[in-house]
């Protein structure tokens, strides 16, 4: 998969798809499905990050939801490839929401999006800023620090330690939101590569045909999900 | 040798002058099977029903065109045939027509002049219709029917199929039964049925096979093979008689709804047979629906019980039905939803079994059934790859009007999926038809992208 040092991703999504090999060697002619793999994530033709802000988004994503550990990571499951696909569209561009204004930044959070900027504008602004602050914290920027500097330079951010302009402060927030986003939403959005989170939690997917099931108490559904496009796993 | 070739010259002689015979003498044309008063007048409204009962919209008007101003491209094996403008207008339609020209045009399938008319124009049916019939049909359109100027592509066959004297030829092979009706004299109600089947509908244009030559194998209920089975266009249009018949399996009151609506219990109407539900049988009466079903599921033996109303209208809540017991064994296979299932039965799980059920039954007048449905089990298997791949359509109908819709599934399944659903869906429950295989489906594919 990525072939970024300092990832484990490599190793997990061999062990991952090995697992998945062994499910389906069960049922090679029901879930054997031959599919071009995606170009590696060190490949990917960005549609809005640049470099900078995508070694940012494939570091901060690989520690908010980590490859170590049980199941698959944001890096296996591609979630850079959702967020750079989502900022570059109607999410993006706030393409739906209201964005006249009045706003008031420094409102109290309860009372929504108060920035003028939309999501791509506020990754575009808050990425150096944040990579500024760990400069002037670590020395680095925020890709070249150690997990353990990665985690508490993140919790710092979150909790508004390193300091934001008000237009910003919703950056956290977002980026953790779009994060899971990208874990678990179908895999036609560029994340949830291989339905690898519907995998490891138990959901179906969309097949939204359960009718006899209601009723079988304490029997673990045996399918694998599918995913919109009719992906099977 | 020499009295040889004088008798080769006399034959020659005489082969020409009878083709020139057969070329140019003129066709009789049949008289009336009934002589109608001279002060006849049709009923109310009869024409314009004839009119639906004889389902001529369907291939007399152009998608987006005037009702029967004709233009509409109709495929057949010898090329495309384009319908006639049959509106009122002297110049594009028949409005110079008279009603002995109109009558031959049914009966004998003679344009005035003598000129043989293509038999995509059921005259080998209307010839059956009753002469009062064929005149209130006449008096509607000449009366009633807006004249609309319209000139239509000219249908243009490649040799031989362009020489209209050999349809005279044809038409002795094929126009062997008299003209008018005879009914069975079973019972009023499948008289009247038997009239309609027969005459104005022309189910057996479709459902009736063809013989070598292309003509209907099977007009009148007293033939062997009459409704029996088609094919049309790489549709089957299934059997209406015998046992082994998906509406053998239906009740009257059944067959009578999925007439005057489209949809029953059991199955909905699509493709061809969609469009009769829409411009024809939608518009008959209860009655005559009712003494269709009566008629046909009578062919074969007793009709059951003959319902006085059908498809009552307001709200209804049908249960869906359980499996039967020919499709136990499926409806267990996949009610276990097990990894180790074949993959067709994997993809009817991930795309079908939401409304179709894993019964395979589907929900009453909403969702067809699949097991014994003849658009599954067809010798001819586009029309299931067909309705997977883009979909289908249920029209509206006056008593049922929700258009149903089916979405096609042509971009979420490849070519080898479909096909391993398609042999899927044709082998569970009971079901008993051959495989289709993934170069079938690219076919398909193909053919539904140009159009």
């Amino acid at each position: 998969m990525t072939d970024l040092p300092g990832y484990p991703s490599r190793r997990s999504f061999l062990k991952a798809s090995a697992a998945g090999v062994a499910l389906s060697g069960l049922a090679a002619s029901a879930s054997a499905e031959e599919k071009t793999p995606p170009v590696p994530l060190d490949q990917y033709e960005r549609q809005y990050l640049n470099a900078e802000e995508w070694a940012f988004i494939m570091a901060a994503t690989a520690r908010l939801i980590p490859s170590e550990g049980d199941g698959p990571g944001a890096i296996e499951a591609r979630v850079p490839v959702f967020i750079d696909l989502q900022l570059a569209g109607d999410y993006g561009t706030a393409d739906d929401w209201y964005m006249e204004g009045p706003h008031d930044p420094t409102a109290e959070p309860a009372r929504g999006w108060q920035t003028p900027l939309n999501p791509a504008e506020v990754y575009r602004q808050a990425i150096p800023t944040f990579n500024s602050w760990c400069e002037t914290t670590y020395s680095k920027s925020f890709a070249d620090l150690d997990t353990a500097q990665q985690d508490e330079a993140l919790t710092a951010l979150q909790k508004g330690q390193a300091v934001l302009a008000p237009e910003l402060r919703d950056f956290f927030t977002i980026l953790l939101a779009n994060t899971k986003e990208g874990y678990f939403a179908d895999p036609q959005y560029g994340g949830n590569h291989g339905m690898q989170s519907w995998v490891y939690i138990g959901f179906p997917g969309a097949r939204a045909a359960f009718r006899e099931w209601p009723e079988r108490h304490n029997i673990k559904y045996p399918l694998g999900p599918v995913s919109i496009s009719g992906e099977r796993a | 040798m020499k009295t040889f070739l004088k008798v080769i010259a006399t034959l020659v002689v005489l082969g020409v002058v009878a083709l020139l015979a057969f070329i140019l003498v003129p066709v009789q044309r049949s008289a009336p099977t009934e002589q109608l008063a001279a002060d006849w007048q049709p009923q109310p409204g009869q024409g314009e029903y004839v009119l639906n009962a004889s389902d001529c919209v369907a291939c007399h008007t152009a998608d987006g065109g005037a009702p029967l101003a004709g233009g509409r491209p109709i495929e057949s094996p010898m090329g495309t045939i384009w319908s006639t403008n049959i509106t009122p207008d002297p110049e594009t339609g028949i409005g110079n027509w008279s009603y002995d020209d109109f009558r031959a045009a049914l009966v004998d399938g003679l344009a005035p002049g003598g000129r043989h008319l293509y038999p995509a124009m059921p005259y080998e049916n209307y010839r059956l219709m009753k002469e009062e019939d064929i005149r209130a049909l006449y008096d509607y359109m000449m009366a009633e029917v807006p004249a609309v100027k319209n000139a239509v592509q000219e249908t243009s066959l490649d040799f031989p199929f362009n020489m209209r004297f050999g349809i005279r030829a044809w038409n002795w092979l094929a126009l062997t039964h008299a003209p008018g009706f005879t009914p069975a004299d079973s019972s009023e109600i499948s008289d009247r049925g038997q009239y309609l089947v027969e005459g104005p509908g022309h189910c057996a244009a479709c459902h009736s096979p063809r013989s070598p030559f292309m003509a209907q194998d099977g007009v009148t209920v007293a033939d062997d093979h009459f409704l029996a089975g088609g094919v049309v266009g790489g549709w089957n249009a299934p059997a209406l008689r015998g046992s082994a018949s998906e509406i053998g399996k239906w009740s009257t009151g059944d067959l009578a709804t999925y007439l005057a609506t489209g949809r029953n219990s059991h199955s909905t109407a699509n493709g061809e047979m969609g469009l009769v539900v829409e411009h024809s049988l939608q518009h008959l009466t209860d009655a005559d629906n009712i003494a269709i079903a009566a008629f046909l599921k009578g062919i074969d033996g007793d009709a059951g019980e003959v319902p006085q109303t059908l498809a009552a209208a307001g709200p209804t809540a049908l249960p869906p039905a359980e499996a039967d017991a020919a499709g136990a064994d499926t409806t267990a296979m996949l009610t276990e939803a097990s990894p180790e299932m074949p993959l067709g039965a994997r993809l009817y799980l991930d795309n079908c079994s939401g409304c179709h059920f894993v019964t395979g039954k589907g929900a009453p007048e909403i969702f067809p059934e699949l097991a014994g449905n003849s658009l599954v089990t067809g010798s001819e298997t586009t029309p299931l790859i067909s309705v997977i791949l883009n979909g289908a359509e249920v029209p509206s109908s006056a008593k049922r009007p929700m258009v149903l819709r089916m979405q096609g599934y042509g971009k979420r399944l490849s070519d080898s999926e479909v096909a391993e659903l398609a042999t899927f869906v044709r082998t569970a429950w009971g079901n008993d038809a051959g495989a289709v295989t993934a170069a079938d489906v690219a076919a398909v594919r193909k053919a539904s992208a140009t159009h």
